[in-house]
């Protein structure tokens, strides 16, 4: 708090976005701390000028230590995809439980133990667990996370990745990451017309005419009339990137001179400065003296720049078109306007004039008398003005375009005044052409704003202090009903209100921001995604994503990825769980039937830890099937990553004929080593039975235990090999859920290098001497290979007409009973 | 009882063990299959098809880069980072 101050700015983007530095006084302006003038905050800059104050508050209890303690107290909720994985659990969780208390219950009846039926029961429920689901929903989102930080996208908590594709709403702040945080000239008024400045990042915009005399007059007293300057050693960067000391109006019209007209010191050094009154916000002007450059004029030029209606009473002529003419009331009239409609696109309008000073009255030598002022400052020549404005960042319109045809909606969140958002909304996309707030319909219909209909504005911009008197049906309200919404001047902890708003209506929330006064709202987010270079240290932290060229259009990029890989989840969880059925089946019969175990433990564990894992990562490559940004985003109550309809398909259809082929490769088998199918009912007892060494087979052949067992094995081996058979057929069907594999294509390389791996493996684990005594599982003849073909290919062609009736009948019951 | 079964084996047995070579591959060749073979054949199998995933995944690193020629979408310019 200050008791004195003299000529004080302080810089205070850091904490509330505002990109010009405020002026500090002792005077008490207004209740809000962070709007009263006599205030300055921990962690901002001063930029110029000098001041007195004491203490009022440190650490925690300082606005910004508030801030701190706001984010670390804030605990992150569930990503999105841990949401779905969790009720992806229950689902399988609850079949398994199901499955095994009903055949403990069956178990109990047919007549075994209750430490039989209990062992059945757990063996079921472990067989129900996909084993290798875990590492490869990681290693899927690992390679998308991979894949976006190719793109400049660094994403610090892996499920993140996908929370992107899921969220409907993002809330971005204004200074610096929609804009470039630089104060940039942008438009010009001389010669009784408004012209258009280049604001783009790289000079790529159109030029304007510069060969009025007039505007040299102007180019010459704004860089005369500055005291910003280059630091030194910057010759070889280019302009724009140089670092200038001097506040941020000067600089941005430094920068602007030096693009139009060649180097200012130069100019500086021909024109020597002789006195100069600083600005001062009593004068709310900047004056200054200088020798021309004509040695044979002996006169002085005094130049000066400030606010324009106060540059305006000092003023008689005007200059146009290069000579002085009188002002009149035309004149006064077109200034008026062009400083309307600069200040209505929320720049920061500057007025500039000048004037020869008579030599006679002020001859070479004159002692110019700054603290009482000994020389004229009215009858001068008005030239032009000067706006300026925080440009946005060149990829941003794009990128917010995007996202909208993407079903996303973008909301502006800014400490910044709301006249400044709502220009910087319009210029972006936020707020769309032909879209009116209630202000604008009230001016353009001349009717007070009570008039006017809400629901005809789809567009409004508010004020901070209006939302501290919202409750919360009234910021719902807000939040549903308008689709394009801008929030101004708003504190770090109605930033984070608002995102809770929107949270509340069910949205999922994106925050993008740049600085400490981001941090909460960023922490609170769904996704918080913080700016790389420019961002501070604070907000890199709370944020689960790093844009590290400060590109918004990254954003755009982890939408398309974040769908994407919600979309092979789906297909690698139904490849996954579709193999479950083939071995759950034989336990099933083994305890109901009575049949010798088709499928043993360790050959499970092979299929599940082994040969799948490859082909269910590799559907993680799979490209998108339709264009994935025009789709709306997904509703998290009702788009579920597992739904009935893919335990359906998996374990309902697929699953039941993979089984089938499984036990078609058993019953062959035995057959052809002599057991006949309907000697195999009842027979387990005595199979297992050790002592037995004289098992009869249908043939009357007499088989001891271990010749038994030998055969049970390769029994186990070629189930196994047929549920490899059959998944073959499986990773090409869930390839798609829509398209047709012919539509698609296989240039899914990882997925053919996986359908070759799995049946290397599965080759191996048969053929390998030493196989036998370590997994046990033996070599089976090659006319067992092909006994689960016909089964496989009886899959393709089921899922194939499927989905041809799927695209045939969008809505149909097809659609509505297996399309998940 | 196990006298019986000893003279049942006996009698079953000895033909078997007296009986001239020609009479027991006669008998016993649907039982014998040559396991040694269809093991070679299979591990030459399994590591040919394992060679050839892997040479499809190499090659995919150069053939994919030519094969489809990536549109240059107009949004993937970077924008310049600005440095103050």
């Amino acid at each position: 708090m200050f008791s004195l101050s003299l000529c004080f700015q302080v810089d205070n983007s850091s904490l509330t976005g505002e990109s010009e530095p405020q002026s500090r006084s002792p005077d008490n302006t207004h209740d809000n701390p962070l709007e009263t003038r006599n205030v300055a905050f921990f962690s901002t800059n001063c930029v110029e000028g000098t001041a007195r104050g004491i203490v009022i508050c440190t650490g925690d209890h300082t606005v910004m230590g508030r801030i701190a303690t706001l984010t670390s107290g804030l605990e992150t909720g569930k990503t999105p995809i841990a949401k779905e994985i969790e009720h992806f659990i229950h689902i399988i969780t609850g079949v398994a439980v199901f499955l095994g208390v009903t055949f403990f219950i069956l178990a109990i009846v047919l007549g075994y133990s209750w430490l039989e039926a209990v062992i059945f029961l757990i063996g079921i429920i472990v067989a129900n667990v996909p084993e290798g689901l875990l590492a490869t929903v990681t290693v899927c989102l690992t390679l998308t996370a991979k894949r976006m930080a190719k793109k400049n996208c660094l994403v610090k908590n892996l499920e993140a990745v996908e929370t992107l594709g899921s969220t409907s709403t993002i809330c971005s702040d204004k200074t610096g990451t929609l804009t470039q945080n630089r104060m940039t000239v942008a438009h010009m008024w001389f010669d009784n017309q408004i012209h258009e400045a280049d604001t783009t990042e790289d000079q790529s915009g159109a030029s304007f005419d510069k060969s009025s005399v007039t505007w040299l007059s102007l180019a010459r007293v704004a860089g005369l009339c500055n005291r910003a300057q280059f630091k030194a050693g910057q010759d070889a960067l280019p302009i724009l990137k140089r670092d200038v000391a001097g506040d941020a109006s000067e600089s941005a019209l430094l920068k602007c001179i030096e693009l139009c007209c060649g180097s200012v010191r130069a100019n500086r050094d021909r024109n020597k400065k002789v006195a100069e009154i600083p600005f001062n916000s009593t004068n709310k002007y900047q004056l200054s003296i200088h020798e021309t450059e004509d040695t044979n004029d002996n006169r002085y030029l005094l130049v000066m720049k400030g606010a324009p209606e106060r540059i305006l009473d000092c003023c008689s002529t005007i200059m146009v078109q290069g000579k002085e003419q009188p002002m009149d009331e035309e004149l006064k009239e077109s200034f008026q306007n062009a400083y309307m409609e600069l200040g209505g696109l929320g720049e920061r309008v500057l007025g500039f004039c000048h004037t020869m000073l008579a030599e006679d009255q002020y001859p070479k030598g004159f002692a110019f008398d700054t603290d009482d002022v000994n020389f004229q400052t009215d009858q001068l020549c008005f030239i032009g003005l000067m706006s300026m404005i925080d440009p946005p960042r060149a990829a941003v319109p794009d990128a917010v375009g995007k996202c909208r045809s993407a079903g996303i909606k973008v909301i502006m969140v800014t400490g910044d005044h709301p006249i400044t958002a709502k220009a910087i909304a319009k210029g972006v996309g936020i707020i769309s052409e032909g879209n009116e707030t209630v202000e604008d319909i009230a001016a353009r219909l001349n009717i007070p704003v009570s008039q006017v209909n809400p629901r005809d504005a789809k567009a409004c911009v508010i004020h901070g202090t209006d939302l501290k008197d919202l409750s919360q049906d009234q910021m719902d309200d807000i939040l549903r009903n308008h689709t394009e919404i801008v929030f101004a001047r708003t504190s770090p902890q109605q930033k984070l209100i608002i995102v809770e708003g929107c949270q509340r209506l069910g949205a999922i929330v994106a925050v993008t921001g740049d600085g400490v006064n981001d941090s909460p709202a960023l922490k609170k987010a769904d996704i918080g995604v913080a700016m790389g270079i420019s961002g501070s240290d604070v907000s890199k932290q709370a944020a689960d994503m790093i844009l590290l060229d400060d590109n918004f259009a990254s954003i755009v990029t982890g939408v398309e990825e974040g769908r994407l890989i919600f979309d092979n989840l789906k297909k690698s969880i139904a490849y996954t769980l579709t193999s479950n059925i083939p071995e759950i089946t034989p336990f099933l019969l083994f305890i109901c039937a009575n049949i010798p175990l088709p499928l043993g433990t360790i050959t499970i564990l092979c299929i599940d830890l082994g040969t799948d894992m490859v082909p269910a990562i590799s559907l993680a490559y799979e490209t998108a099937e339709s264009d994935i940004m025009k789709r709306q985003p997904r509703n998290p109550f009702r788009d579920k990553l597992v739904n009935e309809r893919l335990i359906s398909i998996a374990y309902g259809q697929i699953g039941m004929i993979q089984a089938v082929a499984g036990f078609f490769a058993y019953f062959v088998i035995l057959a052809e080593n002599g057991f006949l199918p309907s000697k195999l009912v009842g027979i387990r007892l005595n199979w297992d039975d050790r002592s037995v060494n004289d098992l009869e087979d249908s043939y009357g052949q007499q088989w001891t235990y271990e010749q038994r067992k030998i055969v049970e094995f390769t029994c186990h081996t070629a189930f196994f090999v047929s549920i490899v058979v059959v998944q073959w057929a499986d990773v090409i069907i869930c390839k798609t859920r829509r398209n047709s594999v012919f539509q698609q294509g296989m240039r899914n390389k990882i997925l053919i290098f996986g359908l070759f791996e799995e049946t290397a493996l599965a080759a191996f684990l048969s053929y390998c001497p030493g196989m036998d005594v370590a997994l046990r599982m033996y070599p089976l003849k090659p006319s067992w290979w092909f006994c689960a073909f016909p089964y496989s290919f009886l899959i393709f062609v089921y899922d194939e007409v499927r989905k041809l009736l799927l695209r045939r009948n969008p809505g149909g019951w097809v659609e509505r009973e297996t399309y998940y | 009882m196990d006298l019986v079964t000893l003279v049942v084996f006996g009698s079953w047995l000895a033909p078997a063990l007296a009986s001239a070579e020609n009479a027991d591959k006669d008998y016993d060749s649907p039982f014998e299959y040559d396991y040694e073979s269809l093991r070679i054949g299979g591990l030459v199998f399994a590591v040919v098809l394992f060679v050839l995933g892997i040479v499809l995944i190499v090659t995919k690193k150069c053939s994919c880069s030519s094969d489809k020629p990536r549109p240059k979408a107009p949004d993937e310019e970077t924008a310049v980072p600005i440095a103050q």
